[in-house]
Parts: C-alpha cells; sequence; structure tokens
C-alpha cells in the first residue's frame, strides 16, 4: 500500500507495474498491468509484449511515457517464437543454450525496439468510466449512466462510508471508491471513506479481491465474501457506519432486514412474508451510522422485485421511496453527404441534394434523348444539323457552368470532411432497459432525551422576527425597516467618517 | 455534513403540497408556512435532516406550536392497509368506509409519488371525483371555522370532510384514496425538513426558480459531467506543512519564488467553465469534499462561539464527534482563543462567521498566498467578476475581499477571467506589480496608506500566483457548461490540460456539441495525420497545441481522443400496491447533452495509422492529390 492507486491518482507519467489502458477504439478499450521484466517473456525476446490489430507494443515502449501519449507500434517478432519454443521442447540439450541467448539477445535490444512504419495506439490513465467499457464481464455491469445517478442520489461524498452489495464485475466498485476516497488511512483509527464490499459468490469475490490488490485499492475498499441475505452487513463483528448504500441483489428485500437502526421487530417482517435469521450474536448491532441520514439504492431488473423491495422498505420504515429508471442514448455525429457531385465514395448518397438539382438534371436527361431521337429524324435536314450541333454545345456549357457556380462550395473547394450536412442520430444500438433504481432514506432516530436537550438549549418563546412565507403585510414592514435602515447609515455617514459605513461595505 | 440542522443554515421545507421553502434557520425566530401554520424555528435547530413534523395544537399555557416527528409506520398506514386488502380480495375492489380515516392518512413523498400524474388510472369515475365540491355538504365557512379551530394538525377537518362527502360510499377504493389524498394535501400540517445539498438544490432551481439560470441542467447531467470529467478528491496539498512561500520583489523583476511542490504525483486540479451561476463548481466542489466545512472546523468554531457566550456546557455527550478525514484539509486553527472574543454574542446575526475571525497569524502577512496546490478548482469567467451566487447556500461569497478563512473553498477555489487567463499583461491587477518600497518606508506612512499598500500588495500577488499557475497548465480535468461556443472554449484550454486528462462539456441544446464533436471527426482526422496542414507541419509539438485553427482545422484533432456525446434521462415511476406505472408528465424543455473525451499527446512527427483505416485514407489522400 506504498503507492496510490492510478485510479485515484494517476501521476504525470506511466509506471511499471501500473495498470494502464490501451485505447484501440471507444469500445475496445484493452486494460494492461505494465511490466518492467526485461527478460524473455512469453517468447519475446522484447520482454511483455502486447500485441494489437494496429501492431505489437512491447512494455517498454509504454513505461516511462506521459499519461495520454500516443504510442507507435514497433517491430516485434511475432512468427518465430512459437517455432523456438516448440524447437526447445524437442531438443532438450539446446534449450538452455537457446534461452542464454535471448536473454542475451534482449538485454541489449530492449533499449533499441525498432519502431514499425505504422500504426499507434493512445495509453490513458484508468478511470472508473474506461475501466468500465474494458471490463472482465463477469455479471450484468452497472454502466456510467446509472452509477453516476447512483452515486450523486444516495449522496456518496469523499469521507463517506458505503455499503455495496453484489461486487458482480466491480464497475461500481471502482467508481464508488473514487467517490468516497479522501486520501488512505494513515492508521487503524483515521477513519477515511471507505467502500464495503460484500460478494456472495466466491469466484468473483476472488477475483474482485485480486483487482483491489492490483489496483492498489486496499484499505479503501473491504471486500468480504457473505450471503447478506442471512449473515448481515457486520465485518468482523464491527459495523461499517455506513450512510450510502448500494444494493444490487436479486432480492433486496431480504437484505434490507439487516440495514436497520434497531432490530426489525416480527410483525415489521411477518406481513411481507420475511423471517429475521437465526440469532448470531445476543447484541443486534446496526450497520448504519447513527447520527446521519442514510441513503440507499436498489437496483433490480424487474418490476416485481421492485414491488416487493417498496412494501419492505415502507414497512421497515424508510422515507422518500422513489423508483427511477435511467435511459442513456449515444449519439453520433456525421455528415450526410446527398448531391449528384458528391465524390464517389462510402457513405455518400448520389442523389439529387434539392428540387433545382433534380430539375436541372431531369432536363439534361431530356435533352439528350431530344436530341438523340432529333439526330435519328432529322438525318435530312442537314442546314440546321451545324447550328443544332452549336446550339447543343452551347447549352451544354451553359449547364456546367451553372452546376459548377452552385456546388462549387461543395465539390471542389470544399474539403471532403467538410462537404455535407451536419447531423446526428442516436447510435444503432440503445439500451432501452438497465434496471429499475429504488431511492430511498432513512432519517437517524430521534429520542425523548434528545429533544429534551434541544429543547433546553433552543428554548421557545422568545421570538422576534418571522421568517418563511410572510403576508403581505409583514413583507411591507419588513422593507420599510431595510430602507429606514439604509438612510440611517446615509445619515450617520454625511456626519462625519466612521467606521460604521466601511463595516457595511464589507459585511 | 448534514447530521443536524445548525442556525443560521440553509434548508428546505418541503409542505404538504409539494412545495418547496428555501431559508435559512435563524434562532430565535418564527418560521411560517403559510396556510399551514407557523412554529418557533428553534424547534428544529440542532435536530436531524429528513424527519417529517406535525404541528401540534397549542398548549393552554404556551404562545407556539410545538412539533411532533410523525413515525414512518403512520405515513405509510394507508398504503399498508391497502396493500393488505389487496392481497385478501385480489380482484374485488371493496369500498373502504371513512371509520379508518382517521388514523393518519399518507404524506411525505408518497403524496409527490401520487400527486404529479394527476390521473391515478384505473378508477373510470375519476375526473367527476377530483372536482366533487358540489357534493359536499360542509359549506366554504364551516370549512374555514374547522380550520381556524380545528385540532389535530388538520386531521379532523379532512375526517370531516370525507364523512359530510354524500357521494363517498360510490367511489371506488382509488378514487376515495385520491379524494383523501387532495384533501390532506390542501389541509395537514406537515412538513419535511430537507438538507439544502447538491441534488436539493438543483432540482430546487430546477423546478421552483428560473431553470434557464442553471441552463436546464438536470441532475443525471451534473452527475455524468462529475464522473467523466473524473472529478474527485484529488490529494493532500503537498506544501500544507510548508512555511510560507515567499515572494522575492527585486527592483526590477518580480519574480516569484515558490517552494516547488514535489512532483511525486500529479494534483488533482480541475479547470471550469461555469456560466450556472456556481452551481456546477459547488457539485464539483462537493465532489472534492471542498464544499461543506469539515467536522472538526465546525467542531472548532461550535467551541468557539459557546465559549464566547459561555454557555459552553450544553453540548453534552449528544454532539456527534467523528473524525473526519478532511482534518488534514483544515486550514490552521486560531490557537489563541482571545481571537474568539468579538464573536457577537446574538447568534441571530445571519453573517456573523464571516468578517468577525480574525485571520491566522500568517494570513495577516500579506504576502502569504491562501491557495492549495491540490485539490483545487480554477474557474474562468467571462467578465471582470465570477459569477458564483450560488455558493453564498453554503457559507462562502466570492466577492468578499477577505472570505471566511475556515471554509475550504477560500483555499482550494480559484477565479480569473479569460482576459486574465489569455492576455495578462492586459489585466491591470495583473500588469502593475505594487511599488518596491523599504519596510522603513512603509512605516513612515500614515495608516490609511499603509493598508490600501497591504491589500493592493495582497492583491496582486494572489492574481499572480492564479494566473501564473493556470497559465502553466497540466490540469487534471476540464468541466464546461458554459454558453459560450465550445470550439472557442476548447481552443484555449485543451493546452492546459495534462495527458490523459478527462474533458466533459454540457450544453442544453446538442448543435453547438456536434459542430465541436466534427472537428474531431474520423476523416478530419484521418487528414490531418497524412496532410497536416502547412502552418502546422514544421511546428513543435508545443507549439502545435497552441495552434489557433483555421477553417478547416478549427481545432487540432491531434490533441485529442475519444470525443462523442451522450444524453441521459431519469424517469420516474409510482409504485403503489397494484397502481404501479412510470408518471404520467414530467419537465420537458432543454434535453441536456454531454460531450466526453480525453486530452492526448500525438507522437512526434508523422504517424501512419495501421488497420482497417488505411483504405480510407489513401482514398482522402488520392483526392487531395488529385
Amino acid at each position: 500500500m506504498s503507492t496510490t492507486s492510478p485510479f485515484l491518482d494517476p501521476g504525470p507519467l506511466t509506471t511499471p507495474g501500473a495498470l494502464a489502458l490501451v485505447h484501440l477504439s471507444r469500445d475496445n478499450v484493452l486494460p494492461i498491468y505494465l511490466s518492467k521484466e526485461s527478460g524473455t517473456v512469453d517468447g519475446y525476446t522484447e520482454g511483455a509484449v502486447i500485441n494489437t490489430r494496429f501492431g505489437s507494443f512491447p512494455h517498454s515502449t509504454l513505461i516511462g511515457q506521459p499519461w495520454g501519449s500516443q504510442i507507435r507500434a514497433s517491430i516485434v517478432d511475432t512468427g518465430s517464437r512459437g517455432r523456438k519454443r516448440k524447437l526447445a521442447n524437442v531438443v532438450d540439450v539446446d534449450a538452455t543454450g537457446n534461452d542464454t541467448e535471448a536473454a542475451a539477445s534482449s538485454t541489449s535490444n530492449t533499449k533499441d525496439v525498432k519502431t514499425a512504419a505504422s500504426g499507434f495506439i493512445h495509453i490513458l490513465p484508468p478511470t472508473p468510466e474506461i475501466w468500465t467499457s474494458s471490463l472482465p464481464h463477469r455479471t450484468q455491469v452497472v454502466y456510467t449512466p446509472d452509477y453516476s445517478y447512483i452515486l450523486h442520489r444516495i449522496r456518496a461524498r469523499p469521507g463517506a462510508q458505503l455499503i455495496e452489495a453484489g461486487s458482480g464485475s466491480g464497475s461500481f466498485t471502482h467508481a464508488a471508491t473514487r467517490a468516497v476516497y479522501n486520501g488512505y488511512p494513515k492508521d487503524a483509527k483515521d477513519k477515511r471513506g471507505k467502500v464495503w464490499s460484500f460478494e456472495f459468490n466466491h469466484d468473483r469475490y476472488l477475483k474482485i479481491r485480486e483487482e483491489v490488490q492490483d489496483h492498489h485499492l486496499d484499505g479503501i475498499v473491504q471486500v468480504t465474501n457473505r450471503d447478506v441475505y442471512n449473515d448481515g452487513f457486520l465485518v468482523d463483528g464491527e459495523s461499517p457506519e455506513a450512510e450510502c448504500i448500494f444494493l444490487d441483489v436479486p432480492a433486496p428485500w431480504q437484505a434490507l432486514p439487516h440495514l436497520s437502526r434497531r432490530k426489525p421487530t416480527q410483525s415489521q417482517l411477518a406481513s411481507s412474508g420475511l423471517e429475521y435469521p437465526k440469532e448470531t450474536s445476543p447484541e443486534w448491532k446496526s450497520p448504519l451510522r447513527a447520527d446521519r441520514t442514510v441513503h440507499i439504492c436498489t437496483f433490480s431488473p424487474c418490476i416485481e422485485q421492485v414491488t416487493k423491495t417498496v412494501e419492505v422498505m415502507r414497512r421497515l420504515g424508510w422515507m422518500e421511496i422513489e423508483m427511477v429508471e435511467v435511459a442513456q442514448r449515444r449519439i453520433n455525429v456525421l455528415r450526410e453527404k446527398v448531391g449528384l457531385n458528391m465524390p464517389l465514395e462510402r457513405g455518400t448518397n448520389q442523389s439529387p441534394r434539392n428540387v433545382v438539382e433534380a430539375i436541372t438534371k431531369l432536363k439534361q436527361i431530356d435533352g439528350r434523348f431530344k436530341e438523340f431521337h432529333k439526330d435519328k429524324q432529322e438525318t435530312d435536314v442537314k442546314m440546321e444539323d451545324a447550328d443544332a450541333e452549336k446550339k447543343r454545345g452551347d447549352q451544354h456549357g451553359d449547364a456546367n457552368v451553372v452546376e459548377n457556380s452552385a456546388d462549387s462550395g461543395d465539390s471542389l473547394t470544399m474539403k471532403p470532411w467538410m462537404a455535407g450536412r451536419l447531423i446526428h442520430r442516436t447510435e444503432g444500438e440503445i439500451k432501452t432497459h438497465t434496471s429499475y433504481l429504488v431511492f430511498a432514506l432513512l432519517p437517524q432516530e430521534w429520542s425523548e432525551e434528545q429533544e429534551a436537550a434541544a429543547f433546553e438549549k433552543w428554548p421557545c418563546g422568545k421570538e422576534h422576527k418571522v421568517i418563511g412565507s410572510l403576508d403581505k403585510e409583514t413583507r411591507k414592514q419588513e422593507k420599510r425597516d431595510m430602507l429606514r435602515g439604509i438612510k440611517d447609515k446615509k445619515i450617520a455617514a454625511a456626519k462625519g467618517p466612521d467606521p460604521a459605513p466601511k463595516k457595511s461595505k464589507t459585511g | 455534513m448534514h447530521s443536524l440542522v445548525e442556525p443560521n443554515a440553509w434548508v428546505v421545507l418541503r409542505l404538504p403540497s409539494g412545495n418547496l421553502r428555501v431559508l435559512q434557520v435563524a434562532p430565535n425566530t418564527t418560521t411560517s408556512l403559510g396556510k399551514y401554520g407557523s412554529f418557533p424555528t428553534n424547534l428544529i435547530i440542532h435536530r436531524p435532516y429528513n424527519i417529517t413534523y406535525e404541528l401540534q395544537d397549542r398548549k393552554p399555557d404556551e404562545n407556539f406550536n410545538r412539533l411532533r416527528i410523525v413515525p414512518a409506520a403512520e405515513l405509510y398506514a394507508d398504503i399498508l392497509s391497502s396493500d393488505a386488502d389487496t392481497r385478501t380480495a385480489e380482484d374485488a375492489t371493496p369500498v373502504p368506509d371513512a371509520e379508518g380515516d382517521d388514523d393518519a392518512p399518507p404524506t411525505g413523498i408518497e403524496y409527490s409519488l401520487v400527486d404529479s400524474d394527476s390521473g391515478t388510472v384505473v378508477a373510470t369515475t375519476d375526473r367527476v371525483e377530483i372536482d366533487a365540491s358540489a357534493r359536499q355538504t360542509l359549506t366554504i365557512e364551516e370549512i374555514e371555522a374547522l380550520k381556524k379551530d380545528g385540532t389535530d394538525a388538520g386531521r379532523e377537518l379532512i375526517t370531516r370532510l370525507m364523512l359530510s362527502h354524500t357521494a363517498i360510499d360510490q367511489k371506488t377504493e382509488y378514487s376515495l384514496a385520491k379524494y383523501k389524498l387532495l384533501k390532506t394535501r390542501k389541509y395537514i400540517r406537515r412538513f419535511c425538513v430537507l438538507p439544502l445539498d447538491i441534488p436539493m438544490l438543483n432540482y430546487w432551481t430546477l423546478e421552483d426558480k428560473d431553470a434557464s439560470k442553471i441552463m436546464d441542467m438536470r441532475e443525471e447531467m451534473i452527475a455524468l459531467l462529475g464522473c467523466w470529467a473524473n472529478v474527485h478528491f484529488g490529494g493532500s496539498d503537498p506544501c500544507e506543512a510548508q512555511p510560507i512561500a515567499k515572494i522575492k520583489q527585486e527592483g526590477e523583476d518580480t519574480s516569484m519564488v515558490e517552494p516547488e511542490p514535489v512532483q511525486t504525483s500529479c494534483p488533482g486540479r480541475w479547470l471550469v467553465v461555469d456560466d450556472t451561476s456556481g452551481l456546477l463548481v459547488a457539485a464539483m466542489a462537493e465532489r472534492m469534499g471542498i464544499l461543506y466545512p469539515s467536522e472538526a472546523d465546525r467542531l472548532a468554531k461550535e467551541q468557539r462561539e459557546a465559549k464566547s457566550s459561555k454557555q459552553g456546557d450544553s453540548t453534552g455527550g449528544r454532539q456527534p464527534a467523528p473524525k473526519d478525514g478532511e482534518d488534514t484539509q483544515a486550514p490552521a486553527k486560531p490557537t489563541d482563543e482571545a481571537e474568539a472574543k468579538r464573536e457577537p454574542e446574538d447568534a441571530a446575526q445571519p453573517t456573523s462567521p464571516k468578517a468577525t475571525h480574525k485571520r491566522p497569524p500568517e494570513h495577516r502577512r500579506d504576502d502569504y498566498i491562501p491557495y492549495a496546490h491540490a485539490n483545487t478548482i480554477t474557474h474562468i469567467h467571462p467578465n471582470s467578476q465570477p459569477n458564483l451566487s450560488f455558493l453564498r447556500y453554503y457559507d462562502f461569497d466570492i466577492t468578499n475581499p477577505n472570505p471566511n478563512a475556515h471554509h475550504p473553498l477560500s483555499k482550494h477555489l480559484m477565479t480569473l477571467s479569460w482576459l486574465q487567463l489569455l492576455e495578462p499583461d492586459l489585466d491591470s491587477t495583473y500588469s502593475s506589480p505594487p511599488p518596491n518600497v523599504t519596510p522603513e518606508e512603509i512605516y513612515s506612512w500614515k495608516t490609511n496608506r499603509r493598508s490600501t499598500f497591504h491589500r493592493k500588495r495582497k492583491r496582486w500577488i494572489r492574481t499572480r500566483h492564479i494566473i501564473d499557475t493556470t497559465r502553466k497548465g497540466e490540469f487534471s480535468g476540464l468541466v464546461v457548461a458554459s454558453s459560450m461556443d465550445p470550439i472557442s472554449i476548447m481552443r484555449h484550454t485543451v493546452p492546459l490540460l495534462a495527458g490523459g486528462a478527462p474533458i466533459a462539456i454540457y450544453s442544453p441544446s446538442i448543435e453547438p456539441l456536434t459542430e465541436l464533436a466534427d472537428c474531431y471527426s474520423l476523416a478530419r482526422r484521418a487528414a490531418w495525420a497524412t496532410n497536416t496542414p502547412e502552418e502546422v507541419a514544421g511546428k513543435t509539438l508545443e507549439e502545435q497545441e497552441q495552434w489557433a485553427g483555421n477553417e478547416e482545422f478549427p481545432l487540432n484533432p491531434a490533441l485529442v481522443l475519444g470525443a462523442s456525446i451522450q444524453t441521459s434521462r431519469v424517469r420516474k415511476w409510482q409504485v403503489l400496491p397494484g397502481r404501479t406505472h412510470p408518471l404520467m408528465s414530467s419537465r420537458g424543455g432543454a434535453e441536456g447533452y454531454v460531450f466526453t473525451a480525453w486530452k492526448v499527446k500525438p507522437a512526434e512527427g508523422k504517424v501512419e495509422a495501421r488497420g482497417h483505416l488505411r483504405s480510407r485514407k489513401r482514398k482522402v489522400d488520392d483526392q487531395s492529390a488529385a
């Protein structure tokens, strides 16, 4: 835990061991852990290499670069390494010799990897957004439009304690970590923003725990392998003291009884068909932070889940229950190229651009047609022939001139990337439904004693002013008082230099 | 952050009608809720947020209404019982009698869920029943009389209204529920205290105030902007612990000698262009943890206040004292308690915390730079003064020359105008350093002149610091919500970004963003790569970044990667037993779009693409050659 996670502070340059995202195209991002190993890796003399359709890139060319750098492809021998290894397997004796040779050549080669003639990639620092799009899917992913809204609504802010049940693919985990992060805890007492993540599936748990380690998030993310329906949210018997909760589990209502201020009564649960799981410890501890309003969001794809969740929430005293769905659309911006004079390339529509163009073209065709037949019919009329020829030529020339002047803007001087009309449309494939989001909050408890203490500190009965919605008469009176106050000050200022007017200026 | 209602905090009161009242909780006043009654403001001070209160009847010996906390079970009684009903008799629609109605009708959020869809469907006689005053046997006079001396927070009145409705037994279950709701919203004397945090401020401005003032920016848009711009807590200041920055002022050369922050990491600094009166800045500050004073600060302030008013014993035990992570961010606290003496006894003065604290000793020096080096927001504004008026709800006033030094924003928010950024020499403050005078000379001056000198020098040093650090660039992200042309903004801000820094631009309508995205279209980028304009080709990368653009390439397309536009909209649903459906209507107006991209650093020289792009590029090549 010596370094900060590249998600939270990537630093100015790419460093060995850190996660970097190789941007191939918008929906094709490759997460890689930069490796400094200089020896032969996987048969490559250059060390670790990534191969993409844009070329091969030894890690050594990616390390020590400023983030966002464009990196050229290198000439890497991708063909012979397989053969070499096979050879090594067959001939035992030669293997050692081969290896040493490779190692020797690699040490000398790492520095001068040859740049390829073409091909490049960009290397980006990891953010939860790019990570989400490059994610190795394990379960359904919570995408950016959803998680951004959820984190905003459940008030996940720096310093908050956040419970996440169902780590899933980890996209929400990363985003939530960024939201609550306010520094790494320096010691056990130093309480910082933290994500308490619970995952039922053991494989996914191992995977997410590995990810947390690889991304240097220990201390900010605590992953627990747990069936939260039965075993609740306490970690090592201690309460996470959470103020934000995100439940991405199939049956959120089964987890809800654990998320109460105090142990739910039998009647609260029985009416919604729930049973409080077996007793684990004599005294019941709440995983919620006592002195804050707790915000929750559940994420369920089906409406039946929502109905059930909301009902249980009502019984358990959650307030301001609200259900929403988020619809995101990504928008393509393109140039629509319509016109007879458009260059012939993909995406252009070579039909008339407007009525004038259509008519011009029709006239042209009609004219040619007529002339063609005229030639046939009036072959005997030789006198007029020459004239007609001349005329035809003139007409043709005129038409060309008109055409040129009309389209000069588009076809001649205009560059192809500026031609056509700028339009936008929704992308071909849209996500019409991700999940329903149920939001609710649980105010803190307020006892009679607390109320009495507060009442003593802030006694009533000595009110001197009314705020809030006032009737007209009061408002008028207030305005009059204010104006009089200004007048008094002016008089005072006129009388002599006094500190009073200065104060009023700054205050 | 929002644990208990602090005195003089801004809160939102939500009334049964769904209306919001935003007010500053001044102690020792009466809060009026209009037709719903009034109560002493002290009754909500140091009480929790998000609680629904009911105005109780006055006790005979008191001249004010006490409040009662309405438990959730009471609020949901109707829904839960109707849920039980539907379960026992699925297909029948039993007509509930009015007896059960005097135990609490529903209120709170369930209203707004039900209310905004003015046709709760199913019941066919709906419309007729809503306008049922003809069948109401209570006269207006009677209702008024009941309102005046009715008890039980208006519930008696509601019950009477329902009982005296002639057609109550003809109503279906749904129309009855709605009738009751309608009457409840009108007469029940309840309200809910909500914190005025960013989601609430946004909602209130959008719905109740002027939506155009915040460019119709919905919650989901703010959330998207924050995420795509990767705005988060940007690390502690590496210079925080170091002593005061020293500035040497030589006769001719006014160079600034600053302790270079140890470049172990790149600190989080975000660049903002905000035309939403500060809502965007506030939202980002919330994400970075610098919008609300830290817990430790708040406690310290409270202690000072308590000490000055000699009643420091009543905080006993109840006060939460969690160690908030932000202590490291907290500015140095004045150690001598004598400083608190000037704290006025009367806490009712709403602007009390501002000019009353003396600044800590180091702040008094005129060469002290009060800004942090990490986790900062740099705001560029088009006018000579920034418009960040929404920040006043968070106890921060940018126009105050001596802002509340204990507010985190005073250290972490810097503002400068476009002129100061692009042509600093034309800025009068920046270009006129104060005269170089010896301390003896200053000492000989009159106090008046002396203080003017120090004030001007202080302003000059601050302005210079802001301009110089901003022009140095290396920002971690750019967030824009501006009515200005995004292309012109990008031209000047992209060079200031660090490599890999995200860019997020909001626009209420899509056209400005499509124009911007077109500057980074595939065809244009390919054209740039194959034959870069001559005026650029010979330049270094750095000069290329600063290039002003021409008609064919308004922006250097090689500097930005992954340009894309998206929009997102949240649709609200009503969830009631047997009556679940999307709300019938919601806000229209601007749809709102977000442009996202990353700043990248192109490789030096000509870069050939590989892969399927090639064929297209060759074509472009051919054309330009032809």
